[in-house]
């Protein structure tokens, strides 16, 4: 359908050399443990806005995805000392699982209704890793979790790798005729089925593949800070995740990422203002939806390179 | 020749209102019928339960052979049966042809190789060609009725229901959508069910009429006779002769 | 068994009073806020810097307060909801924003320890053999009183004649000579008020801290999904549902479930019948 042209390729090369070779040259391991945060949170964002981005249906409650794959990743290496590599695809497992057994009876909702349902579901995992806290380790969580990778170095090449496969998996998807009849579902349900579409198998394929990926992030999350804990869940998370996504500009995948990556560097840099973050996160989303609510990032890039188009 | 669609006894009752009630009739293949009825008379509602969108109470809708009843819309779509939509709600933020190509992405559709020139020629076909590329934002109202008919065709459908197409058209486009009407008839071989309340567009295209008044069919007949029914007169006119009559 | 009867009844009718506000400016605005959790907080603690703080007498503190946050209400209707009106996603999104905002707020200025307020009766009254807070009691009975009086306003003055014609068909309304912004506002204030009046009247039992707002904020909204929102009387059976499972669950399981009780409630009802016991609007 839409096919990325030379100057997206040629932007997204530099930014993947940019954030590829920074840590190296700036040789600090707090930099590169910040990057990796950010390239987690860039899959969050991106493999949020597959779905939601592309077919309006808003998911409030994508926390319950990362949190799923983030867990199954603290089981797996506290639980049963499996290889830290299981995470991965176990995590994915996983976190489809749950969109399934979330998305069936949920998608039929409503716009708000979808994502009051999702953010609830997020809470009630949430609640209940406090109440079985002999299994889930309470409000501590679960640590000693293993490194996939033992050089902060290599493991962030080896995120920032997942998060390029990832966001050209998607980015491919959403140009293909599945990102037509996601787009389709979006503009009307009913015109989509009488036009023969199975509307309910694309939106729950969507989540799923949107849970794949949030999923594979909570691993790698996990793997990361070693420890899983319930505010995973929170619907602080998800809505962080939302806020990037509408920073980058909601529905062109790329764009959410680079949020994500921007923000999280931008956290990092307001540390000192510690409990007012939160407050700027917030007034960040208002200004948005009040004057951009078509984001920054992805339109600022169109506009830019409008002309070599 | 079997009947291509045979509708029995449906009712549906929407809390104290009955939309429809027993409704009865056949389809023969290669027809090309009329539902007419003022407005409120549940053609619309007779659509949505031959389409699936609404469940009936009761009764049965039989498609080639086959029970419709409980199936999803879509489902019902990729036994081929399509419908048009008297609001035209197509997908926004996409070209027309992209709003095409969608319904040819429909299970039953789908074996065509190249979906982008398949829906171009649906295009052509309904005089549409030249405006592929365009945002369907701009399309004026008749070629928005042309391209549900495209999206409606891309599904390679047996039977073509049609809801009010003339709807909302100035009496210069109503001629040439007609004349598609019935080239696509003769060309795709098609069965064809069109509700209209307005009397005229009728006659020259559809061969049997079935007039409808709150929910129940009032009369069964060609264009000439339908409009000499006492009941049919009735329903439109009302009841002025009877009242008078009875005061 | 009293106890549980009594204790339900207190929690249902604050549970109630929370709810009919969300409800209502859902009714009439569509408005599904957020925010309102941070109402009821904003209430316990503008009672708190009111009465503890400031020493103003109760009498002087309580309305105080509700009428505080009623303006409040008004204010983000007007000013960051009204913008957003044409999505409804979007208006989620800004309430609960401000909801982490004033949590966030509060958090900030006040620290996270438990603060106290006064009582307004300080005794403890016994009914058939349980022994039960005055201020409880009080809650109780003016939740009642206002959900009454709440109740008849709607059904019996002009106002609430007004109010019901724009929950109904806000163009229509706007046709026939009624102000809906102004409607709008005013039942932004009635909601955020009767809030408020849920905070301030379980703030000496309950104590006062920053995330007060976010477990009313999940019952009031189990109580009207499961009621169905728009639906007043809706809210009050399944706030009367909800209040006395949570009370049965607390006793015989553990505290720590109740809400779960919501939570669960919430997700079944959207599941199985979205629009709720008594809703009118189907979520679909």
């Amino acid at each position: 359908m839409r096919r990325a042209s030379l100057i997206d390729l040629s932007g997204a090369a530099v930014v993947v050399a940019v954030l590829a070779l920074t840590p190296m040259l700036l040789n600090s391991n707090y930099l590169t443990g910040v990057l990796t945060v950010c390239a987690i949170y860039a899959i969050w964002a991106a493999s949020w806005d597959f779905m939601s981005g592309l077919t309006g249906r808003e998911n409030f409650g994508h926390a319950l995805f990362i949190g799923a794959g983030a867990y199954t990743a603290g089981f797996l290496a506290t639980v049963w000392f499996a290889n830290p590599w299981y995470s991965l695809p176990a995590a994915v497992v996983v976190a489809v699982a749950f969109s399934l057994v979330v998305g069936f009876p949920t998608l039929r909702l409503k716009g708000p209704y979808f994502a009051l349902a999702m953010l609830t579901a997020s809470a009630i995992m949430q609640r209940l890793c406090l109440i079985f806290w002999e299994y889930s380790g309470g409000e501590e969580g679960l640590y000693g979790l293993e490194p996939l990778i033992l050089s902060p170095l290599h493991y962030y090449w080896f995120v920032l790798a997942i998060l390029v496969i990832g966001v050209a998996i998607l980015t491919a998807l959403a140009h293909s005729h599945w990102g037509l009849l996601l787009r389709a579902i979006r503009g009307d349900e009913a015109t989509c089925q009488a036009a023969g579409i199975n509307v309910t198998f694309y939106k729950i394929a969507s989540l799923m593949i949107s849970a794949a990926f949030a999923g594979l992030g909570g691993a790698l999350y996990a793997h990361y800070q070693l420890q899983v804990s319930p505010p995973l869940f929170s619907v602080l998370v998800s809505i962080t995740v939302i806020i990037m996504v509408y920073v980058g500009g909601i529905g062109s995948i790329y764009g959410p990422a680079m949020g994500a990556i921007l923000l999280t560097l931008l956290t990092e840099m307001l540390r000192g203002f510690g409990e007012y973050r939160l407050w700027i996160y917030t007034l960040t989303l208002m200004l948005i939806l009040f004057f951009l609510p078509n984001g920054l990032i992805a339109p600022l890039w169109r506009r830019l390179t409008e002309r070599f188009r | 020749m079997n009947a291509i669609l045979e509708v029995q006894d449906v009712s549906k009752r929407f809390g104290g209102l009955t939309a429809v009630k027993n409704v009865s009739f056949s389809l023969q293949p290669g027809e090309l019928t009329g539902i007419l009825g003022p407005n409120g008379a549940g053609k619309t509602t007779l659509f949505n339960l031959l389409t699936g969108f609404i469940p009936p109470d009761s009764g049965s809708i039989r498609f080639e052979g086959q029970e419709l009843r409980g199936l999803a819309p879509y489902k019902i779509v990729n036994r081929g049966i399509a419908r048009t939509f008297q609001l035209t709600r197509p997908f926004l933020g996409m070209t027309v042809l992209e709003n095409v190509i969608v319904a040819c992405l429909s299970p039953r559709a789908r074996d065509a190789h190249d979906k982008e020139s398949r829906a171009h020629q649906l295009l052509d076909q309904v005089g549409l060609g030249a405006k592929a590329k365009d945002a369907v934002e701009t399309l004026p109202y008749g070629d928005l009725r042309r391209l549900e008919i495209a999206r409606a065709l891309a599904t390679r459908p047996d039977l073509l229901l049609l809801d009010e197409p003339f709807a909302g058209l100035g009496s210069s486009e109503i001629e040439p959508l007609a004349q598609l009407i019935k080239r696509l008839h003769r060309e795709e071989n098609l069965t064809i069910l069109l509700i209209e309340h307005k009397l005229r567009e009728f006659m020259a295209l559809v061969s049997r009429v079935i007039a409808i008044d709150f929910g129940e069919i009032i009369a069964v007949a060609a264009p000439a006779d339908i409009v000499r029914d006492p009941r049919v007169i009735e329903a439109y006119i009302g009841r002025t002769e009877a009242d008078h009559a009875s005061a | 068994m009293l106890e549980i009867l009594i204790y339900g009844a207190v929690s249902s009718a604050i549970y109630a009073m929370l709810a009919v506000g969300f409800t209502l400016i859902f009714g009439v605005a569509r408005i599904l806020n957020l925010a309102h959790g941070a109402f009821y907080a904003l209430g316990g603690y503008s009672a708190y810097v009111f009465a503890t703080l400031l020493h103003f007498p109760l009498f002087i503190a309580a309305p105080l307060a509700v009428l505080l946050v009623a303006g409040l209400g008004v204010l983000m209707e007007r000013f960051l909801v009204r913008p957003l009106r044409t999505s409804q996603l979007a208006v989620l999104m800004i309430t609960l924003s401000v909801s982490l905002a004033v949590e966030q707020g509060l958090f900030i200025t006040f620290g996270s320890e438990y603060r106290n307020v006064p009582s307004f009766v300080a005794d403890k009254i016994s009914i058939g053999g349980v022994d039960i807070g005055g201020q409880r009691l009080l809650a109780l009975f003016a939740s009642v009183t206002v959900l009454c009086c709440l109740w008849l306003f709607i059904q019996r003055t002009r106002l609430g004649a007004a109010i019901l014609a724009v929950s109904q068909d806000p163009e229509a309304a706007q046709y026939m000579g009624i102000p809906t912004n102004r409607i709008f506002s005013i039942v932004m204030a009635i909601s955020a008020g009767t809030a408020a009046l849920a905070g301030v009247l379980v703030s000496p039992f309950l104590t006062v801290q920053p995330g007060m707002g976010l477990l009313p904020m999940v019952k009031a909204f189990a109580i009207v999904i499961v009621g169905g929102l728009g639906s007043i009387p809706g809210s009050i059976l399944a706030s009367l549902l909800l209040g006395y499972s949570e009370t049965i669950v607390a006793y015989l399981i553990s505290s720590s479930w109740t809400e779960l009780v919501s939570l669960v409630a919430v997700v079944t009802t959207l599941m199985i019948k979205p629009s709720g016991l008594l809703g009118r609007r189907a979520a679909f």
